[in-house]
C-alpha cells in the first residue's frame, strides 16, 4: 500500500463510504416523497437498510470489477507489446539471415575458385577466415531465430545423467584442465526430480554456461556447477571466481550479439547466453545473473519440475526475472 | 530427345567423362562464382537464373545431377523439384534451402530431394555431396528420397505419414528418431558422420555433443532390435558414424 501512485488514496476508504451515502440518499429521496410513502418507510427502516446495503454492494462489485477489467487490459496490453517486440526483432533476425546468406554464399564460391587457381598466401587465408567468422555468426543467429519458433520435442529428462555428459563435454575444453571445477549433484534426502524438456538444448545450454564460466577466468579459479530443488523447480547454477562483468553491462547480457569489453579480446560470437536464455525460456524457466566486477559471477537457471507447475506449454515468454543488479527478461 | 541423351551418355559414360550439372539460382553472383569451381573440379556445368530455365536445360540436356535454389522468382526450387519427378525424371537433385527449420527439411524429403544444404554452405561441401548424390543415383529409376514408401527386410517405413513397422508391430519412436530412420533407409550403406546425422536431426551444425546422435542411434536399435555387437541394421563405424547396413528398396 505505501507505494500505491498518491492519485489512489481513497481507494481502500470507498467500501465505507458507499453505503452510508447511498442510505443518505435513500433519506433524501423519501423526504422528498410521499407522506403515505413516508409513512411506509418510517415503519420499515429495515427494508431501507435493506435496499441501501444492496445498492452498496453492486456499487461496490461494479467498481471492483472495473477496476480489474483495468487491471487485466493493461497486463494484456503490456504482454501484447512484448510478444509484438519479440516478434519483430525476429522477423528482423530472419529479414538479416536472408539478405546476408547469398552473397555470403558467394564471397566463399569466389574465395574456392581463387584457392583452386592455385592462389594462396596470408591474405587469403586472412579473407577466408572472416568469411566464416560472418557465415558462424549468421548460423548463431539462425539458430536463435529458429529455437524461439521450432516445436521443441519433449521427453523426460534425467538431471545428473545430463551433467555427467556435460561434465564428460566440458573436460574437453582445452582450458577446463586448469579450472577447479567443483560438481554438486544432491543425493540426500532424494536425487534430483525428472523435468520434461528436450535434453539436447538443455545440454547445449549447460555446456555453454560453462564453457563462458571457464572462458572468462584464469587458471586456478574455481568453477562451481550446482543443483538443487527448490520446490516446483530445479535450480542449476554456473558460478566462477572469474572477472566478472561490470555493472553497466550486466543488462545487457542476454541479448543477442552483447559482447562486453572484457569479452572483445576473447574468441566468440556473443550468441552463448542468448541461446541459453531461449532454451530455459521455452521450457517455461527462468534465467538470472549476479555478478561482481573483478570477483566473478553465478547464473542460475530455474526449470520447472515434471507434472508440479508452469510446464503446461513450452512456448517463449518474456517474464522479467528482478534481480539485485538489475531487471533481466528472463 | 532426352532419351537420346541418356543413352549417349550411357554409352560414354567411362571413366574419363565429365558429369553434366544444371546449377539454378537466381542470383548471379552466385552462380558466376560457382560454376567455374565446380567446372574446375571436373564438372561440366550449365546455368539457369530461374525455374523455367532450370525445366527447360534439364529437358534438352538430361543432365547427371541438379542444384536447384528454393528461393526463386516465379517458379521456385521447390515447384521445379515437384515437376522434374511428377515428369518422372529421376535425377539427383540438391536443394540449396534458406531456413534450417526441421519442417522444411521433411518437406525436401517428401518430395525427392536427394540431399540439400543451408546457404552459406561451403562449396566443398556442395561438392561432397554432389559426387555422393551421383554415385547413389541409379539411372532411370526413382531414387529412395523420392519414394514413399521403403522397405528394407521386414522393415517398413511409410514416409509420408512417418510411420514404421518391424514385421507386423509398428515402432513406437520419437519425431527425431523418426527422422534420423528416414535418413538411414534414403542413404543405405553409406557412411554418415556424427555430424551429418546431428545436422539432419536440426537443419544446422549443433554443437549438442555427438551423444545427441549416439542416444537416437540407440533408440533405434532398440526398437529394431538390433545388437551394437553384431549389427544387423546400424553398424557402428568406429571413431566416424554409423551405416545403415541392411539393403533397401521401395514399395508400391
Amino acid at each position: 500500500m505505501t507505494t500505491q501512485p498518491s492519485g489512489t488514496w481513497w481507494r481502500p476508504v470507498v467500501p465505507l463510504l458507499v453505503p452510508l451515502l447511498a442510505g443518505a440518499a435513500l433519506g433524501a429521496a423519501l423526504q422528498a416523497a410521499e407522506p403515505a410513502i413516508r409513512l411506509y418507510a418510517a415503519v420499515a427502516p429495515g427494508l431501507l437498510v435493506g435496499v441501501a446495503g444492496l445498492l452498496a454492494t453492486v456499487v461496490v462489485a461494479a467498481a471492483r470489477l472495473a477496476r480489474q477489467r483495468a487491471a487485466v487490459a493493461a497486463e494484456a496490453a503490456e504482454r501484447d507489446a512484448t510478444a509484438r517486440a519479440a516478434n519483430d526483432r525476429l522477423r528482423f533476425l530472419m529479414r538479416l539471415d536472408h539478405e546476408l546468406k547469398n552473397p555470403l554464399t558467394a564471397i566463399r564460391a569466389g574465395l574456392a575458385n581463387i584457392e583452386q587457381a592455385g592462389a594462396a598466401g596470408p591474405a587469403l587465408e586472412s579473407v577466408s577466415a572472416q568469411a566464416s567468422r560472418i557465415t558462424r555468426l549468421l548460423g548463431d543467429l539462425r539458430k536463435l531465430a529458429d529455437l524461439e519458433t521450432r516445436e521443441i520435442e519433449t521427453a523426460p529428462v534425467d538431471l545428473p545423467g545430463l551433467l555427467q555428459e556435460v561434465g564428460e563435454a566440458v573436460a574437453a575444453i582445452p582450458a577446463a584442465g586448469e579450472r577447479d571445477i567443483q560438481w554438486s549433484v544432491p543425493q540426500a534426502p532424494w536425487p534430483l526430480p525428472v523435468i520434461e524438456g528436450d535434453r539436447d538444448l538443455l545440454f547445449i545450454a549447460l555446456q555453454n554456461l560453462i564453457a563462458n564460466a571457464v572462458k572468462f577466468s584464469a587458471p586456478g579459479d574455481r568453477v562451481e556447477v550446482r543443483s538443487s530443488e527448490d520446490d516446483d523447480w530445479v535450480l542449476l547454477e554456473v558460478a566462477d571466481t572469474g572477472i566478472g562483468i561490470p555493472d553497466d553491462e550486466i543488462g545487457e547480457v542476454w541479448q543477442e550479439l552483447a559482447r562486453g569489453r572484457a569479452a572483445r579480446s576473447l574468441p566468440g560470437t556473443g550468441i552463448g547466453l542468448a541461446l541459453v536464455r531461449v532454451v530455459v525460456t521455452r521450457h517455461g524457466g527462468q534465467v538470472a545473473i549476479r555478478s561482481r566486477d573483478g570477483q566473478g559471477t553465478v547464473v542460475s537457471i530455474r526449470l520447472p519440475v515434471q507434472g508440479r507447475r508452469g510446464n503446461e506449454t513450452p512456448v517463449a515468454d518474456l517474464r522479467q526475472h528482478r534481480d539485485s543488479r538489475g531487471t533481466v527478461p528472463a | 530427345m532426352p532419351g537420346m541423351g541418356a543413352i549417349l551418355r550411357a554409352g560414354t559414360s567411362g571413366p574419363g567423362a565429365r558429369p553434366v550439372v544444371v546449377l539454378v539460382d537466381d542470383d548471379e553472383a552466385i552462380t558466376s562464382n560457382l560454376a567455374p569451381f565446380l567446372e574446375r573440379a571436373g564438372l561440366t556445368v550449365h546455368v539457369a537464373a530461374d525455374g523455367e530455365a532450370a525445366l527447360e536445360l534439364v529437358e534438352r540436356l538430361d543432365p547427371d545431377a541438379c542444384i536447384l535454389d528454393v528461393l526463386m522468382p516465379r517458379l521456385d526450387g521447390r515447384e521445379v523439384l515437384r515437376r522434374l519427378r511428377a515428369d518422372g525424371r529421376w535425377l539427383p537433385v540438391v536443394l540449396l534451402t534458406q531456413v534450417g527449420e526441421s519442417a522444411e527439411r521433411a518437406i525436401a524429403l517428401d518430395e525427392g530431394a536427394d540431399d540439400y544444404l543451408n546457404k552459406p554452405f561451403d562449396p566443398h561441401e556442395l561438392l561432397a555431396r554432389l559426387r555422393a548424390v551421383m554415385r547413389r543415383a541409379r539411372p532411370g529409376r526413382r531414387p529412395l528420397s523420392a519414394s514413399p514408401a521403403l522397405r528394407a527386410g521386414p522393415l517398413r517405413m511409410d514416409r509420408i505419414s512417418r510411420r514404421a513397422w518391424l514385421r507386423d508391430a509398428e515402432l513406437a519412436l520419437t519425431p527425431k528418431a523418426m527422422l534420423l530412420l528416414d535418413y538411414l533407409l534414403t542413404h543405405p550403406d553409406e557412411l554418415l558422420t556424427r555430424d551429418r546425422l546431428l545436422e539432419v536431426l536440426w537443419g544446422f551444425d549443433f554443437p549438442v555433443g555427438t551423444r545427441a546422435v549416439d542416444n537416437r542411434i540407440a533408440e533405434l536399435r532398440r526398437a529394431l532390435g538390433d545388437d551394437p555387437g553384431r549389427p544387423q541394421w546400424i553398424a557402428t563405424v568406429p571413431g566416424q558414424g554409423y551405416r545403415f547396413a541392411a539393403s533397401v528398396e521401395e514399395t508400391r
